[in-house]
């Protein structure tokens, strides 16, 4: 049985045995990877997986399953027990497929690793550190290429194929000189190919940079309620309280505070969020939804006012509301009319937040956590690097108090995003 | 059984320092959600990895397919990525790593009949039915059942043979109510080492901790905002094996030493009160089985406790085999791998401090305006050492007496500052394996101890 042949097999299975609706989706990937760790690359993985993801719906009962081999022994017990457990489950009227959709196939990105090329760059983002900051400490840096061929085919007659081959680039670091040490920090991106150095991608430089200067921190002069810019590299922190809220798991169990919110204002309306998972603009985006449909790029807030929550099929099914036409991811924000420089400039004291360790935030939105790696403001001028301080507020609250959004953006290619101020941060 | 025990006759393939390991992880999930079924799934995940240490480097490949073709590929392709590398970096040419020699074969099934998915669908049911008949001013619930078997088995050329099969079940029940219009959650995990047949025997067994569960949950809802600042604490058990993860464990693994981690200037100096003695227990701590139990590594190294701090001074780092060679000291099995397709890290199993001589009533009794904290809800560190954690649950302490229950919030500090500060443990020892550790990989863990006193930072309004 050839690759393309496996989800119809399943799906015939399936059909033999009865079975009303079913999806399968069938990958194969591969992955290579070059590792460092401890300022040295040391390791070379390749690893290749397969994946048979099948859903069954029988009288309403669903059942799911997942199994990484790919011979007909296999496949037809895991048709047999995914049937038990459809069977073992309650009937519920909001299950169902993605309808017949036309057959499409998509592609995406190189389809071999350019090994040499991948060495030569990650080889070059160690020099460039050790010649240009030689107090950081990489703890670790991945560099790697994942190729995926993925099949979804249901018994409504939709038939995708997938190819996608995507770089990712992600460091650890920390900045160590005498006895004085940095908070660690990170970033990733992915790329569609490495035409150039890791360190101008995302925004790499510029932490590197920080972290030498955050060997040596000062404590805030005092407790205050002000403001704070947060970082692209910080702001999903933030946003995934929203993000959340507008998903399958907050709306069906009733906690959602964005529940009987569209089409109102619930954040500033200079702040506008999309997800583009198909735009040309982001390039690690997907095709397709998890529940078999094509993936459409989304705009969610448009300047504060809630257009979209992020429902699937189930979830909307079970409220009574309308299906989101993507899985959400591949954020864009949209810039603002200020330089990043011009927004420090405007704030009289606050705090530049470029990590966030924080507590869950609660279901109310009450948030609270450490500033990692971040500044004190004072009268427009970035100070000083600071420790141990804590900021707390209402996340919810906190949209609705935007001042700022920043021209500059930073595309890590799986979203884009800007440095985002809000007002009305406690400060300790 | 479902993969063979012992696969030395593939030793055969090994030129160079081999590991060879099969592999099988197995999950099942249930998730009710307000009384439906929104997860009813399982997966399992198998196949064979090898990982090629020479001249300093290391070569690593993985395939789903177990056979002797496969096995027979995935050292090949292992030689091959090690050559890729030695061929641009020779600079360490000869580096011989530690020899070790682990033997285990160890079995935590079940003896019991295993149950299939539609009797956990029920127990589930039962749960929630009870929660909705008798908890009427939820607005929602959630009862989810999860289990992960991690079956496998380990060959290398130092000699050394594994086999293990270490499974974790739980039963996880949340619950929320609203107030002033929004919403105020708790939950909690019950179960760990074993499988569901053998942790969660009857629904009936929880009803009573649920009632104890949404009784905690109202005071919660009702409850007032810590004041922030600097206060005394008694952490109870659930957030002293987090501060013994999270603040003191990763600082101390010796990746993150070379990373920069502060933990590197402090061996064999002061870095807690004398009352603390902090471990990472291989598999069994005060002759019980930890929830986590590692026998022999994922490098083939026989596990040993590690003590990392002894009365108040930090005496050791967790190593694997590389990291040993690099500070002169010996592997105690901590490199550990989660997947058939990852490769062994430094990774914790089971961290816990010893336990003291004090009651939790003295601890409390000795405050006369703090916070008891009884649960939290995540927690992160940092290489200097100052921790994060968000607190789901806690209690005012006023005049050495609980008072109102807190509001969500999060505690913070400089963990080889805290550890100086306690001046109290109880002599109580709680493990708790609910979560997941999160490094390149997730892997299961052991967190535990005792109830601590100490000073850190809360905050609140």
């Amino acid at each position: 049985m050839n690759r393309s042949e496996i989800a119809d097999y399943c799906l015939e299975k399936l059909k033999e045995k009865g079975i009303e609706k079913a999806n399968c989706n069938v990958s194969f990937s591969e992955k290579k990877e070059l590792n460092v760790e401890a300022d040295r690359m040391s390791l070379f993985r390749t690893t290749f997986n397969a994946n048979i993801g099948i859903s069954v719906i029988q009288n309403q009962k669903k059942g799911s399953l997942s199994i990484n081999k790919t011979d007909k022994e296999s496949i037809n017990k895991a048709v047999d027990d995914v049937i038990l457990m459809a069977n073992s489950s309650h009937s519920d009227s909001a299950h169902d497929i993605s309808p017949f959709q036309p057959k499409g196939e998509f592609q995406k990105g190189e389809k071999f690793a350019d090994m040499e090329n991948m060495y030569l760059r990650l080889e070059e983002f160690v020099e460039y550190v050790k010649d240009i900051h030689p107090t950081i400490n990489l703890e670790a840096a991945i560099i790697d290429y994942n190729q995926s061929i993925s099949y979804f085919k249901n018994s409504n007659g939709v038939n995708y194929k997938t190819r996608v081959g995507m770089y990712g680039f992600g460091p650890m670091f920390t900045a160590k000189d005498g006895k004085d040490t940095s908070s660690f920090n990170y970033s990733g991106m992915s790329m569609l190919k490495l035409d150039k150095p890791l360190v101008e991608k995302g925004s790499i430089k510029r932490l590197l940079k920080q972290s030498t200067e955050q060997v040596r921190t000062t404590s805030i002069p005092s407790k205050f309620k002000g403001k704070i810019l947060v970082s692209p590299d910080c702001i999903s922190d933030f946003l995934n309280f929203i993000i959340s809220d507008i998903s399958d798991g907050q709306i069906i169990s009733g906690k959602s505070i964005y529940m009987d919110k569209l089409e109102h204002q619930i954040t500033s309306n200079n702040f506008s969020l999309h997800s583009k998972p198909v735009s040309n603009q982001i390039t690690d985006g997907y095709f397709l939804t998890g529940d078999g449909f094509l993936a459409e790029d989304l705009t969610i807030i448009d300047k504060g006012v809630l257009k979209s929550h992020l429902l699937s099929l189930y979830g909307a099914n079970k409220t009574g509301r309308t299906r989101a036409i993507n899985d959400g991811g591949a954020y864009i924000i949209d810039p603002g009319n200020k330089k990043y420089e011009e927004i420090i400039k405007g704030i009289d004291k606050g705090v530049l937040l470029e990590r966030f360790s924080g507590g869950s935030p609660s279901s109310s939105g009450e948030f609270s956590g450490v500033a990692k790696n971040s500044y004190f403001i004072e009268n427009g001028e970035v100070k000083y690097p600071i420790s141990e301080t804590m900021i707390s507020g209402n996340i919810s609250e906190l949209f609705k108090n935007i001042i700022a959004v920043s021209k500059d953006q930073i595309d890590f290619g799986y979203c884009i995003l800007p440095w985002v101020a809000f007002d009305g941060v406690t400060i300790s | 059984m479902l993969i063979e025990k012992n696969i030395s006759k593939y030793s055969h393939h090994f030129n160079h320092y081999t590991e060879l390991r099969v592999q099988e992880n197995r999950g099942t999930q249930i998730m009710l959600t307000n009384g439906d079924v929104t997860g009813n799934g399982s997966s399992a995940q198998s196949g064979v990895s090898a990982r090629v240490f020479k001249d300093g480097n290391w070569g690593f490949s993985s395939n789903p397919e177990i056979n002797d073709e496969s096995i027979a590929q995935v050292v090949n392709s292992s030689i091959e990525n090690v050559k890729f590398m030695n061929k641009k970096d020779s600079s360490r040419c000869g580096l011989i790593l530690p020899e070790t020699v682990g033997e285990i074969d160890v079995d935590f099934s079940t003896n019991k009949n295993r149950e299939n998915q539609k009797f956990w669908v029920e127990f589930a049911k039962e749960i929630d039915g009870y929660i909705e008949k008798k908890h009427t001013k939820l607005i929602s619930r959630n009862v989810s059942i999860r289990s992960l078997d991690m079956e496998k088995t380990l060959t290398t050329s130092d000699g050394s043979n594994a086999y293990s099969m270490i499974p974790r079940s739980f039963l996880f029940i949340m619950v929320a109510v609203e107030k002033n219009g929004a919403p105020i959650e708790l939950y909690e995990i019950f179960g760990g080492l074993g499988q569901k047949e053998d942790n969660l025997l009857s629904p009936s067994d929880y009803f009573a901790k649920i009632d104890n569960l949404i009784d905690r949950l109202n005071q919660k809802a009702n409850g007032v905002f810590p004041k922030a600042g600097i206060k005394d604490v008694v952490l109870d058990a659930d957030l002293a094996g987090i501060l013994a993860h999270e603040a003191i464990g990763h600082t101390t693994e010796a990746d993150f030493v070379l990373g920069g981690s502060i933990a590197g200037d402090f061996l064999n100096e002061r870095v807690a009160s004398p009352l603390v003695t902090l471990v990472d227990y291989a598999n069994t701590c005060m002759n019980e089985t930890c929830p986590v139990p590692v026998y022999v590594d994922d490098e083939g190294t026989q596990s040993k406790d590690v003590v990392i701090i002894k009365d108040g001074i930090l005496k050791k780092f967790m190593h694997n085999k590389e990291s040993a060679k690099h500070f002169d000291s010996q592997p105690d099995g901590n490199a550990r791998a989660y997947a058939f397709s990852d490769e062994p890290l430094i990774r914790m199993r089971n961290t816990a401090f010893l336990p003291g001589n004090n009651s939790l009533d003295e601890m409390i009794g000795s405050i006369d305006d703090g916070y008891y904290l009884t649960q939290s809800s995540n927690g992160q560190a940092d290489s200097t050492s100052e921790f994060m954690f968000g607190i789901m649950m806690g209690y005012e302490i006023k005049n050495g007496k609980i008072g109102s229950a807190i509001q969500e919030t999060t505690i913070s500090g400089v963990a080889f500052d805290v550890l100086k500060t306690i001046d109290m443990i109880s002599s109580e020892m709680k493990w708790s394996s609910g979560g997941m550790c999160g490094k390149k990989q997730i892997i299961p863990v052991g967190m535990g101890g005792p109830a601590i006193k100490c000073k850190l930072n809360i905050g609140g309004r």
